[in-house]
């Protein structure tokens, strides 16, 4: 038997995390019950050993195991996304499962194998690749939503998610299982070139599976029922991890699908993204309004933020220079997403744990009461509204522009009109913080790591509105070009 | 005659498992409906068999009849085995759940009819496939899916412990738990 | 028309072609010959345990009472055929089919012989070389727990229940230590046929160095049997096979004292001899599963014949099949009459700590031992033992859970838990 020689070094950042993960995982085993904390700095050392590796890798272009593996400037960017994700929940994760009794090793554990998906999920330019990647990003997502076991809500939670995700990838699976009967190749390059040439309804369907499979997992409307009670219901550090590595996890193959494996047959799907795009942010954002609890309000503002990110599949297609400027736009979008996101479960999660809750009427007069935590949680919810001087404005705008480009221009109009409506909700738990008068006076004290991780996050929001080319250049730099025509086909 | 023979007998299993997956979800008893679910894994197993692919077949056979489902009614013997009478098990979604499950059908019938209707298969593909050529391709370009199922698995596993273990710490005395009760204080 | 009836045989044959008429002869001729078997296994059992016991055993019905398990079943067949008022009626009528027939299905890849030619058409003696055939002996060894899951449960009481419970956690259990002890074997073969496995097997050790020195003695002596290298995975086999044929010292599902009968307390008649046929044949299956796996199948010495009888040569094959798979079927039969029955936690402990645990460990050392030296270097062969010795160490230490009151530090874990 003659193995393929397999390049070890495009590998090693899903090595050392393996490795990181098995590593905590046994290490766990030997801790007293004081110091089972001891496994988020060793989960700590793991990632940046991983971002290590994605350093070392920069630059490269290299495609290894049959070509299903593919290590570019687009996968290590979404690597090191994934790796800095990784840190800020770990961040987050400390204080709360250490003072909850949570099991600490097993979540550290979990955490990191769901980040191995994500990255693992960057590389991956084959059906097989991309179900696993996204499987192991969702099922320790699970368990880790069901954490809180004494809560009936984390419980009810995590099973939403469970059912959900198992009916979603049942789907995808199908519809992957139809598109490898027809084309009878797993490659995402080779079904691009097989997949004109079949029938026109089969490919329809099976696409529209692999669709709805992803639309489950990036919570898009009508699939996001599971989203905000699962949210709310799971530990916060690890809601603030479906909201962001989970999500980004299924956008990242969404891309590697949508602009790799069927840009070709584009007409036939493109449409049922403008739809599900319009749809999700509108809905989103409607049931947003409403919201009490600032996780629920997360939680729907993350639908609507979806939304967006959807805009760039529904322009795909046109011509190659509109494709280029939807998918920049798009991974834009979702990079800025993770850092504001992230960032405002951070505030929302530092500010319950000294002495506030979840409840958005808990927030008036934040200002007074510690003026560097209102400032922070005010700048990430002015960042998701798309208000300047703050990256976020950049992602709506360039999202906005490339639809504008694609002739597309009904869906820049639902853009518009929705970013109105987000800037309401938001504008309100800013507005409650700063100007309504606070019924506890009592000054809060964010602890010194997390302060410091948002400081960070929002230093990197202001730098990259003020210099943008710093997200664009990324972006730029990130081409997800099919390899064209030196794939050999093989014979169907 | 070879090929009559084959499709023949794919409609006896095809029926077979029809008519069980029918079975799975009218059962009014889940052990029937687990013994169903058995009936269609084992017809899906032998339709795989019809198309030389043995090590499929038999690993189904191995991992869905003799554990999955084995698992199934062990967890529902140990927890509520509905010996005697049966309860209800269906709600009023039953409707809806038909319409959507026959729209399905009906759009993927159309549509594989209308794309392969009229079409000759090769028939020479089909070559026994051997657990060599399934090991070769596994351990080959798929090795990366492999090995990452295993860490997949490994963490299910994990999961599913921590999940179902008891904990021997009271959890109601947790900052967590104290600070849920001042929400729903303040929540009425 | 006529003549197309009085050629109706031969006709039948051409249609239907030899290889069918042949593999239709070996199912039926190997399902009358277990069935055979399994009366005489019983006589067997009931024999050596009675001379173990210093009793005479049964030798009333026919020769040293072979017939006595014919006058048995016969009396079971004209036995009322009871159901429980509480019986699910289906499932209840199902189940000792399912615990008999996945027994006889194991056959199908038990190679009993090596080939006989019949009129020109070769015959090799066994049912299917399937090229997955370990994987079928699992796959049809798992279905065995339907009879005992579904038997209990269809019975609509409460002993029954639970006595399938334990059976079913049982042989679930066991069923992956007896996959695992399996996985070595197929590496030292490289094939999962049971036919080339055996194959595998032919000849003797030639060439012994041991610690430099050169045997030679043994030369030509030692059978190149995988017991020989793989006796680790042969007791895991042993023991999980024990296991999942609910046999003594395993056999709580039956335990008398606490659960009446177990899972088949309500069955009688001819169901019940139903789940007594399939127990004896799965014995047997097994039992010819270690002779094959382990023992090198149907290999053993071959003596020259006279040139009149060598069409006979065929049956010295099978002549050491038969006596080896007997001298499993007598240890089956000698564990029951002299070990004591189970704890049920230290059954579980047993499965789930040492031989699983154990069969991982013995595959990673079987892989190591049978690397390629080219391929793999001495360092890394010895970083690999040394961490598996690492791991068998911290297993040991582990130990006992009957121990742990006697170690003071775990009473100190234990109480610190509970506070």
């Amino acid at each position: 038997m003659n193995l393929p020689p397999i390049d070890w070094h495009a590998i090693a950042p899903e090595l050392v995390l393996t490795a990181a993960a098995c590593l905590v995982l046994v290490v766990d085993l030997f801790l007293p019950d004081e110091a089972k904390w001891i496994a988020m700095p060793l989960s700590a050392a793991g990632l940046f050993g991983t971002l290590a590796a994605v350093v070392s890798l920069l630059g490269a272009e290299r495609v290894t195991l049959a070509g299903s593996f593919e290590v570019n400037d687009f996968a290590l960017l979404f690597k090191a996304l994934f790796c800095v994700i990784g840190l800020i929940i770990l961040a987050l994760s400390l204080d709360y499962f250490r003072d909850g009794r949570y099991h600490q090793g097993e979540f550290y554990f979990l955490l990191l194998c769901a980040l191995l998906g994500g990255v693992v999920m960057a590389s991956a330019r084959d059906l097989i690749s991309i179900f696993i990647a996204i499987e192991t990003i969702s099922i320790p997502g699970i368990v880790m939503a069901a954490l809180r076991k004494g809560d009936v809500r984390s419980n009810e939670g995590s099973l939403k998610f469970f059912l959900f995700s198992v009916l979603s990838s049942a789907l995808m699976l199908y519809g992957m299982s139809l598109i490898y009967g027809v084309t009878g190749s797993t490659n995402v390059d080779e079904i691009n070139q097989v997949l004109p040439q079949q029938h026109e309804g089969l490919v329809a369907v099976s696409v529209f599976f692999v669709v709805i499979g992803f639309a489950f997992k990036v919570s898009a409307v009508p699939f996001h029922f599971w989203a905000p009670d699962t949210y709310e219901g799971s530990p916060p550090p690890v809601a603030a991890f479906l909201a962001s590595a989970s999500k980004i996890g299924g956008f990242v193959g969404l891309l590697v699908l949508m602009f790799r494996a069927f840009p070709a047959v584009a007409e036939q799907w493109r449409p049922a993204f403008a739809v599900l795009a319009a749809l999700t942010m509108t809905v989103g954002n409607l049931i947003a309004l409403r919201q009490q609890h600032i996780i629920r309000l997360l939680a729907y503002s993350g639908v609507a933020q979806s939304g967006y990110m959807l805009v760039g599949f529904a322009l795909i297609g046109a011509n190659a220079d509109t494709n280029s400027q939807a998918f920049k736009a798009t991974v834009i979008y979702i990079v800025i997403y993770g850092l504001m996101d992230l960032g405002a479960f951070a505030a929302a999660i530092s500010f319950a744990r000294r002495g506030g809750t979840y409840f958005i009427s808990d927030y008036s007069g934040l200002w007074n009461r510690s003026p560097a935590l209102a400032g922070l949680m005010a700048a990430f919810l002015l960042s998701l509204a798309g208000v300047p001087p703050l990256a976020g404005a950049w992602a709506k705008l360039f999202v906005f522009l490339a639809s504008i480009e694609a002739q597309v221009y009904w869906l820049a109009v639902v853009m518009g009109v929705n970013a109105v409506i987000a800037a309401w909700y938001y504008l309100a738990v800013v507005k409650r913080m700063f100007f309504d008068v606070p019924e506890v006076s009592e000054p809060i004290e964010t602890p010194y790591l997390l302060r410091a991780a948002m400081g960070l996050a929002v230093l990197a929001l202001v730098a990259s509105f003020v210099y943008p080319r710093l997200v664009t250049d990324l972006a730029d730099r990130s081409v997800l070009e099919s390899r064209g025509a030196d794939v050999e086909l093989s014979s169907p | 005659m070879e090929a009559a023979w084959q499709e023949g007998l794919f409609f006896v299993f095809a029926t077979v498992i029809t008519v069980s997956a029918i079975g799975v979800v009218t059962a009014r008893n889940v052990i029937h409906a687990a013994l169903f679910l058995v009936a269609t894994l084992i017809g899906a197993a032998c339709i795989y068999i019809l198309m030389f692919a043995e090590f499929v077949a038999w690993a189904q056979v191995l991992v869905y009849v003799g554990a999955i489902v084995v698992l199934m009614l062990f967890g529902l013997m140990l927890t509520r085995a509905p010996i005697g009478k049966y309860g209800e098990y269906d709600n009023d979604q039953k409707g809806l759940a038909a319409i959507v499950a026959a729209a399905v059908f009906g759009v993927t019938a159309w549509v594989l009819i209308d794309s392969f209707e009229g079409v000759e298969l090769p028939t020479d593909r089909v070559a026994a496939t051997t657990s060599k050529d399934v090991g070769e391709a596994i351990f080959s370009s798929y090795v990366l899916p492999f090995e990452l199922v295993s860490v997949l698995l490994l963490a299910a596993l994990v999961g599913a412990v921590v999940i179902a273990r008891r904990d021997e710490r009271v959890t109601s005395r947790t900052i967590d738990a104290a600070r849920r009760e001042k929400a729903r204080e303040e929540d009425v | 028309m006529i003549d197309w009836i009085k050629q109706l045989p031969g006709n039948v044959i051409d249609f239907i072609g030899p290889e069918i008429i042949i593999a239709t002869a070996k199912v039926v001729l190997v399902f009358g010959v277990l069935l055979v078997t399994t009366l005489l296994v019983i006589w067997f059992e009931r024999r050596v345990i009675a001379d173990m016991q210093a009793r005479v055993g049964p030798n009333r019905w026919g020769p040293f009472g072979l017939f006595q398990t014919l006058a048995d079943g016969i009396k079971l067949f004209f036995k009322e055929d009871f159901r429980p008022a509480a019986a699910d009626r289906w499932t209840f009528v199902i189940a000792p089919v399912m615990a008999m027939v996945p027994a006889f299905l194991a056959f199908a890849v038990v190679p009993l012989g090596d080939h006989v030619v019949i009129a020109g058409h070769r015959v090799d003696l066994v049912m299917s070389d399937l090229n997955i055939g370990i994987l079928y002996f699992l796959a049809v060894g798992s279905l065995g727990v339907y009879g005992v899951v579904l038997a209990g449960w269809a019975s609509g009481s409460k002993y029954p229940l639970i006595g399938s419970i334990r059976s079913t956690a049982q042989m679930i259990s066991y069923e992956i230590a007896l996959g695992l002890s399996l996985v070595p074997i197929a590496l030292v073969a490289g094939s999962l046929s049971t036919v080339d496995i055996v194959a595998a097997q032919a000849g003797t050790y030639d060439n012994i160095v041991l610690f430099g020195r050169d045997l030679n003695f043994l030369e030509g002596i030692i059978p190149h049997w995988f017991i020989v290298q793989q006796w680790p995975a042969f007791l895991i086999f042993l023991v999980a096979g024990i296991a999942e044929t609910n046999r003594a010292p395993f056999d709580l599902p039956e335990a008398e004292t606490e659960l009446v009968a177990g899972y088949h307390t309500e069955y009688s008649g001819i169901r019940f001899a139903m789940f007594f046929l399939g127990e004896y044949v799965h014995v047997v299956a097994i039992s010819a599963m270690a002779a094959t796996l382990f023992f090198g199948g149907w290999h053993g010495w071959n003596p020259a014949f006279p040139a009149a009888i060598d069409w006979l040569r065929w049956i010295v094959p099978i002549f050491w099949f038969t006596i080896k798979t007997v001298a499993f079927v007598y240890l089956f039969v000698w564990l029951r009459a002299t070990l004591p029955r189970l704890r049920y936690d230290r059954l579980m402990w047993v499965g789930w700590k040492r031989l699983i645990p154990g069969a991982l460990v013995w595959i990673v050392v079987t892989a190591v031992l049978n690397s390629d030296p080219e391929e793999v270097p001495t360092s890394a062969r010895l970083w690999v033992m040394a961490v598996v010795f690492a791991i068998l160490l911290a297993w040991v230490w582990r130990g006992d859970p009957r121990l742990t009151a006697l170690e003071p530090w775990r009473k100190k874990e234990v109480t610190r838990g509970t506070a």
